[in-house]
């Protein structure tokens, strides 16, 4: 008797008994594949043609838009032979710190049981039975490791195109390159995340080896190491300007660890997997749908990221005490998980190099300082992002909600005035771009505020959506509404951040840095006043918007 | 305490213990599931039924302690063959009919079956007038039907049940447990945790875990169960 195989003809009829018993001789990792196959044709089989056409010339327009506006920043002037000679000195430190970033974030992924996510089912019925599990999940790392290989090597390629326009040695070579540069640094990642999930490697390893690599790139970058761990990767992207053999290692060691990810992969966690298949896809849908708060309690879920049952210090008060939000917030915090604690310290740490970077002449990291301290406050507020979660339990209270978010905000100023604090602690440190003391005393309050501000009104507002009143309003109109309702929040702190801008411009200019500072110090302030001043009448606001449009509606 | 049975264990936990850090979801366990032996396993909510099940079925890995099923580690390719785990939460393809779901999960644990062949399990479990239905657009109850459906459509030694009731109607409820009972008189040990207390009438042996620690370990009426599981 055969095996009903997927497309195959109905063979004998014979009734199963409640004990199956199974063909000791069965081909199950070729059953798999048959399965697997099948599945596959009935999805490639609901897709009409026309589907797929549109898609594909979609992707191909976006591509070229994003290939014309990276031309024009890029520029085609090119570089003088002593600029050509800072590239080659600076540029492998610099270019080695994508090859530790895609390491680090694969060896993340790999302790957390990725980069594979399977479907749920997949790991109920496939892993869970007899199969052999390197054979099962090789299929799905093959074709995963094949789609971020092609992407790897496409815009691999197109950064050696627009390479080529300002450095010598041709546009063949430089395209080459930068292809087999993308395809390395895919392998790098992937191959690392491989090798993390088969070696089980604990997360605590896995964060601490990426932020050394990451940590040592950057030093060697900046001209603090001769070199570092990566910097042959650097060397691989400058072969048209100066072919170096030691390139080559990095391509062999990627080649490796996808080789060594591959053969181990009946060795990743099933927990994991299972975790992961859960919580990924759930992920992925709260990311496309802009949903920050959803996609953050998710991405602690799949960290493992649970709050301590013992808190840090047992707050000495009886029951709720007089302020009941705030010592729950407080009793949140007091409890929160040795990582978030430690994201949180490495989060002030960018934020004071970021301002360091800033009072050195590089203006644009105000704005990576400001999203540093945006993400830092989307982990302070999180006793009044759990109010929000849970609706039903503060409607139940005879308070006004509006009255109870405002209660939380001191928890949360208290939380984001420690980050701030230990961000310009490390900014006045002696040494290059070392902030002054009065500035940073100054600009440590607007950047607490500012990043405080932006979670509030990130946690408050939800994902942005074009439903209730704005569903009547040009499409332009929802158009520049979503985007200003995704730019917003971080934008607020990222104005807090601008103090230690304008103190800098003030010195440039003659003047005292804190002069400079104090003006927009008090206009961050006096933003963030405004935001509690939304957090309090925000409902009135929307109700009254509301009926503005019903009545413009029922006139027109 | 009930005494030590001869025949060999096709289940045995030595100290099997699960923690998330520091918060302990199942304390040191002990428990020996002799061949063809049908076991209720109850507790109040939190008490570790669940958590046991998933380290016996192989999905969570243990913190301490050891598993095995027919004598080999649980999780391991031989324990995975022996055990047929039920979860109390159906996980189904969205894009595969009943009757697909049963032909692939029989093809993956080599039985070899035709279509037909499953007549007889889908008529047994209530799901003849949907086999070539999508699961996916179910209710909770026909969704747990199914995935009763695909517990029993492989090859096993020991079933793992989790809260196996829940969401099926009477008829449901009645026809699982003379599945139950069926599978029991072949041969096959059952191990199901429940918090229905009627069930101990169908079982040889009843353990009650409580926090982890087990309280309670033989026969045992549904008054007992009631009483275990609030003390």
């Amino acid at each position: 008797m055969r095996r009903w195989r997927p497309g195959h003809g109905h063979g004998r009829r014979t009734a199963l008994t409640l004990l199956p018993t199974a063909d000791a001789d069965s081909d199950l990792e070729g059953a798999l594949a048959d399965w697997r196959q099948f599945r596959r044709r009935k999805r490639t089989a609901d897709i009409h043609w026309i589907d797929a056409f549109y898609q594909a010339y979609l992707t191909a327009i976006l591509g070229l838009i994003a290939v014309a506006v990276l031309s024009g920043m890029v520029g085609d002037q090119t570089l003088r032979p002593d600029q050509i000679s800072g590239v080659l000195r600076h540029g492998p430190g610099w270019a080695g710190t994508a090859a530790a970033f895609a390491i680090a974030l694969g060896l993340r992924s790999g302790s957390r049981g990725g980069p594979l996510a399977l479907e749920r089912a997949e790991v109920r019925h496939v892993l869970l039975a007899p199969v052999d599990r390197t054979m099962a999940l090789r299929a799905p790392a093959i074709k995963q490791l094949r789609f971020l290989g092609f992407v790897g090597i496409v815009v691999g390629g197109i950064a050696g195109q627009l390479a080529a326009k300002r450095l010598s040695g041709g546009a063949a070579p430089w395209i080459a390159t930068g292809a087999l540069a993308g395809a390395t640094l895919v392998g790098l990642s992937v191959g690392s995340a491989l090798t993390a999930a088969a070696a089980r490697l604990p997360r605590w390893v896995a964060s601490l080896t990426g932020l050394v690599l990451l940590g040592a790139a950057l030093a060697d970058g900046v001209g603090a190491l001769a070199v570092s761990p990566t910097r042959p990767f650097g060397d691989l992207v400058l072969w048209p300007l100066r072919f170096a053999p030691i390139g080559l290692a990095v391509v062999v060691v990627a080649a490796g660890l996808v080789v060594t990810g591959m053969g181990g992969l009946g060795r990743t966690s099933l927990e994991a997997s299972e975790r992961r298949s859960t919580l990924v896809g759930q992920l992925r849908f709260a990311a496309t749908l802009q949903d920050l708060r959803t996609v953050i309690v998710l991405r602690r879920q799949l960290a493992m990221e649970l709050p301590r049952l013992r808190p840090w210090v047992r707050l000495q008060v009886r029951g709720t005490g007089r302020l009941p939000v705030f010592t729950r917030g407080l009793r949140g915090i007091l409890r929160w998980p040795a990582a978030r604690v430690a994201r949180l310290l490495l989060l002030a740490g960018v934020t004071g190099l970021c301002l360091r970077g800033v009072w050195s002449g590089t203006s644009p990291l105000v704005v990576a300082a400001g999203v540093a301290m945006f993400v830092a406050a989307l982990d302070t507020v999180e006793p009044l992002a759990q109010e929000v979660d849970h609706p039903s339990r503060r409607d139940a209270s005879p308070i006004d909600a509006a009255a109870i978010h405002l209660r939380h905000v001191p928890v949360g100023l208290l939380g984001q005035g420690l980050v701030a604090a230990m961000a310009m602690g490390v900014a006045v440190i002696p040494g290059g771009g070392q902030v002054p003391g009065a500035v940073a005393v100054l600009c440590a309050f607007p950047l607490a505020f500012g990043g405080l501000g932006g979670a509030l009104v990130s946690v408050l507002a939800g994902p942005a959506s074009v439903g209730g009143g704005w569903s009547l309003a040009p499409p332009e109109a929802q158009g520049m509404r979503l985007a200003f309702r995704t730019a917003w929040p971080p934008g607020i702190a990222v104005i807090g951040a601008v103090p230690v801008l304008m103190a800098r411009s003030a010195i440039e200019h003659g003047r005292i840095g804190t002069e400079g500072a104090a003006p927009f110090a008090v206009v961050s302030v006096l933003l963030f006043a405004c935001v509690c001043g939304w957090v309090r009448v925000r409902e009135e606001i929307a109700t009254w918007f509301r009926k503005q449009m019903e009545q413009a509606n029922g006139a027109s | 305490m009930a005494r030590p049975d001869a025949k060999p264990a096709v289940l045995e936990a030595r100290h099997a213990s699960k923690a998330y850090a520091d918060l302990v979801a199942l304390e040191p366990l002990d428990l020996r599931v002799p061949v063809g032996q049908a076991v209720a396993l109850v507790g109040h909510n939190g008490s570790g039924k669940s958590t046991f099940l998933r380290l016996a079925a192989g999905l969570l890995e243990l913190t301490d302690g050891d598993i095995t099923i027919v004598g080999e580690p649980a999780g391991s390719s031989v324990a995975r063959a022996a055990a047929s785990f039920l979860p109390d939460e159906p996980v189904l393809y969205d894009d595969l009919s009943v009757r697909e779901h049963l032909a692939y999960v029989a093809a993956l644990h080599g039985v070899v079956a035709e279509p037909e062949d499953f007549d007889e399990l889908l008529e047994r479990v209530g799901l003849s007038h949907r086999a070539d239905d999508l699961p996916a657009r179910f209710s909770r109850g026909l969704r747990q039907k199914a995935s009763i459906a695909l517990g029993l459509v492989r090859p096993f030694e020991i079933l793992l049940v989790d809260e196996p009731f829940v969401g099926l109607d009477a008829p449901g409820k009645a026809a699982l447990l003379d599945i139950f009972s069926e599978l029991h008189a072949d041969g096959a040990a059952i191990v199901v945790a429940t918090h229905d207390p009627g069930f101990v009438e169908q079982v040889d042996r009843c353990v009650a875990l409580h926090d982890g620690n087990v309280i309670h370990d033989g026969p045992a009426t549904p008054a007992d169960v009631l009483r275990l599981v609030s003390s």
